[in-house]
């Protein structure tokens, strides 16, 4: 799976720890999801969006090799 | 997590596995004893010297059980933020330190094996060995995924 999470934080002009912050999470956390190390939870995912201001479906997409 | 301690221990811990474990060594390696005598000379009389090991008995017990709380205390204290991920890795890391450990105890078995009675004077070495080293094993991976790997 692959996300922009990063290039919509910076958008936003946020910080890994603001934005680690504003969804309840360490800024591990927020550092591991953008570098496609970490997948996160549904609720994760769309406390991320809502931050973001964007769709769930826009920050996160499946690869080739999510397709079951 | 219901069943972590809060996140103050950590420190504690941090200073009593060093100290607890270094300090049953002294004692498992006969140097509690030494540094009595050094202070206080060999024991003459039968009282000093169950005096001597009573010390030496004790400085075991606070050892060892400073030792495993400390491992206690780092092992199950929260993280500062306590998250999904952080859990996901405590998960990932008891799996990983039960794999370490299995692979250490058929090791150790067949070390004994072949090496007969020799081997199995190490028996209890082995085994406390195998107990510690699950412990130490998800420590290590569980502090090196969150405040190295991911930092």
């Amino acid at each position: 799976m692959k996300n922009i999470v990063r290039e919509e934080r910076l958008k936003k002009e946020l910080t890994q720890v603001q934005l680690a912050d504003l969804v309840g999470v360490s800024r591990q956390t927020i550092f591991s999801i953008e570098i496609n190390k970490y997948i996160p939870s549904v609720v994760l995912a769309l406390k991320l969006s809502k931050a973001l201001g964007k769709k769930v479906e826009d920050i996160f997409r499946l690869e080739a090799s999510d397709k079951g | 997590m219901k069943f972590l301690i809060p996140h103050r221990y950590k420190k504690p811990g941090a200073i009593m596995i060093p100290l607890g474990f270094t300090l049953w060594m002294l004692m498992q390696l006969g140097y509690i004893k030494k540094i009595l005598v050094y202070f206080f000379g060999e024991p003459e009389l039968n009282y000093v010297s169950t005096v001597y090991n009573i010390v030496n008995a004790v400085a075991a017990v606070i050892g060892f059980f400073s030792f495993l709380a400390g491992i206690f205390f780092i092992t199950f204290s929260k993280e500062r933020v306590e998250d999904e991920m952080v859990q996901r890795t405590r998960l990932d890391s008891f799996q990983f330190a039960a794999y370490i450990q299995l692979i250490a105890v058929i090791i150790g078995f067949l070390f004994i094996l072949i090496m007969g009675e020799k081997g199995e004077s190490r028996l209890m070495f082995f085994l406390a060995f195998f107990i510690i080293l699950f412990w130490i094993s998800f420590i290590a991976r569980f502090n090196y995924i969150l405040h190295v790997k991911y930092r």
